[in-house]
């Protein structure tokens, strides 16, 4: 749906460029830390808050 | 002498744990009772949609009830429910006492004056009616900025003293959302953001990050502890859950102009809060796929424990509530759902399926924790079904009911064609917002045998991992 308040294209495109590499750029790190999560050493934070809090 | 010192240590120790388990339980019982109230105020906005001629004085009006409903769900329940949460979690997952006990009264007194005052001005009329969530008049934002200060330096304090040599990635998400919450509490009262685009645009930005700065940070900053704590095993990824911080850090701020595209406000401003709402699919994805992991191979676990339930419906209310928000800032899409009632389903999608589901998830598994007692399994389930299936209805009545609104709009039919194809999805708007409601007197019931009122005989399943004996 085109109006006339989105703005010139060649604005748009370069701000979807812009912005849109540093989205697929977060997504790229976001999928590698989903598949590989690491931090097996228990002395890691994540495993510390399982200890007793006293 | 190490005896003795050992013996002093414990003592303060339970000391320190009985005044944190009075401040939570403080909080909590406030925030059940602004839920009861804001929702009650809901179902009468609910009636009269039925039956718009219901309440004719001037405090009746919808103009007046509806700001109320979201002002008192937004900082009186919500803000005050998370702020307990906040402490509970910073004290614990520090090893420390809490900075100052005073502080943390004084501001609980400070949220409830301020929401009391703006209830008040509001329905005797006193209303900055256009500019969404901060209709208060300015002197009680100022009350509620107060508050947010006051828990700010509280909480901060309380981890800068802690005996662990790392921040907690729960205490990044709560500290983060107080602090950001004080910015744009500031920004929403500068009299120069308050005419003209200024306004427009400062709109968008304050009622947008009240949401996504202010509530998602806490809820999520409690999945973070309390989901580990229930299921006794770490989150799936840490460094995950900090990238999330930062990348909600970074593109959700600019995303609320999304509310106000084909405005005059500056195309480019637009678009990019379009291009980042698509960018904050990182931080929703990776953080739901962390909690979903983390769950992996415990989901039966929900059968018994009520808390992992609430939690598990929060991280589904989050992924769906937040996915759908990115798809609603799409200009094409926006044209055909902006002012209708599926943003109000959406907005109840998130702001209930998703941070008070978070909240209760939260209070269910942490508070027994602090005070040693717990309500009743039929009580938890009552309360789980009831919120669970009225909050279906209401959001899938809304968003189908608006779907068909909208695009009796862009059909260009009369206007009075959109309110009678709504009608029965208010009916079941209604319905479903009943069973919400009832829901909440059970919460209530629950806060209560939690904190002051007697435990329930028998501990409820998935709760006894993190019991703490404070007696």
């Amino acid at each position: 749906m085109d109006h006339h308040m989105t703005g010139p294209l060649l604005g748009n495109l370069v701000i979807i460029a812009i912005c849109g590499a540093i989205t697929v750029a977060c997504f790229v790190t976001m999928f590698w830390m989903l598949f590989r999560p690491g931090e097996t050493d228990l002395h890691h934070p994540k495993y510390d808050i399982l200890r007793d809090d006293r | 002498m190490t005896q003795m010192a050992t013996t002093y240590s414990s003592g303060t120790f339970k000391e320190d744990d009985r005044a944190l388990a009075k401040i939570f339980a403080g909080y909590s019982i406030s925030a059940a009772a602004w839920l009861l109230f804001a929702t009650f105020v809901g179902i009468v906005l609910a009636y009269k949609f039925g039956a718009p001629e219901f309440g004719s004085g001037a405090w009746l009006t919808f103009g007046r009830l509806r700001p109320i409903h979201t002002n008192a769900t937004f900082y009186g329940f919500a803000s005050i429910a998370l702020v307990g949460l906040a402490y509970y979690v910073a004290v614990r997952s520090c090893r420390t006492a809490i900075y100052s006990t005073r502080l943390a009264w004084l501001g609980l007194a400070l949220f409830n004056v301020a929401a009391i005052a703006g209830t008040i001005a509001l329905d005797l009329g006193y209303s900055a009616g256009d500019l969404e969530y901060r209709e208060w008049p300015w002197p009680i934002r100022v009350i509620f900025l107060a508050a947010l200060l006051v828990t700010a330096w509280n909480l901060v304090a309380t981890v800068a003293r802690r005996s662990t040599e790392d921040i907690y990635l729960s205490n990044w998400y709560m500290m983060g959302g107080v602090l950001w919450t004080c910015i744009i509490a500031v920004v929403a009262i500068l009299p120069w953001y308050q005419y003209g685009l200024g306004q427009v645009a400062v709109s968008g930005f304050y009622m947008h990050n009240a949401v996504g700065m202010w509530f998602t940070p806490l809820a999520l900053g409690t999945f973070y502890y309390a989901l580990p704590r229930l299921l006794n095993r770490p989150i799936y990824s840490y460094a995950l859950g900090v990238f999330a911080f930062w990348t909600n850090l970074v593109f959700y701020p600019i995303i609320g102009s999304h509310h106000f595209l084909f405005s005059p406000l500056p195309w480019w401003l637009q678009t990019t809060a379009i291009v980042f709402s698509v960018a904050m699919l990182v931080p929703v994805l990776g953080g739901s796929a962390n909690f979903l992991l983390t769950i992996r191979g415990h989901f039966g676990q929900m059968r018994e424990s009520y808390p992992l339930a609430f939690i598990f419906v929060g991280v589904v209310g989050y992924l769906v509530g937040s996915t759908q928000g990115t798809f609603e800032a799409f200009r094409s899409l926006q044209a055909v759902w902006h002012l209708t009632n599926f943003t109000v389903g959406h907005s109840h999608l998130t702001m209930y399926g998703f941070v008070t589901f978070a909240i209760w998830g939260g209070t269910y598994a942490l508070l027994p924790a602090a005070t040693g007692k717990y309500p009743a399994q039929a009580g938890l389930a009552l309360h789980f079904w009831m919120a669970l299936v009225g909050s279906f209805i209401y959001v899938v009545s809304l968003s189908i009911g608006g779907t068909i609104q909208g695009m009796d709009w862009v059909n260009q039919l009369p206007f009075i064609q959109s309110v009678v194809d709504m009608q029965p999805f208010y009916v079941w708007r209604g319905v479903g917002g009943l069973l919400m409601f009832l829901s909440h007197f059970v919460y209530a019931w629950n806060v209560w045998r939690m904190t002051y009122g007697s435990s329930a005989k028998t501990v409820p399943q998935g709760s006894s991992q993190i019991v703490e004996d404070v007696t």
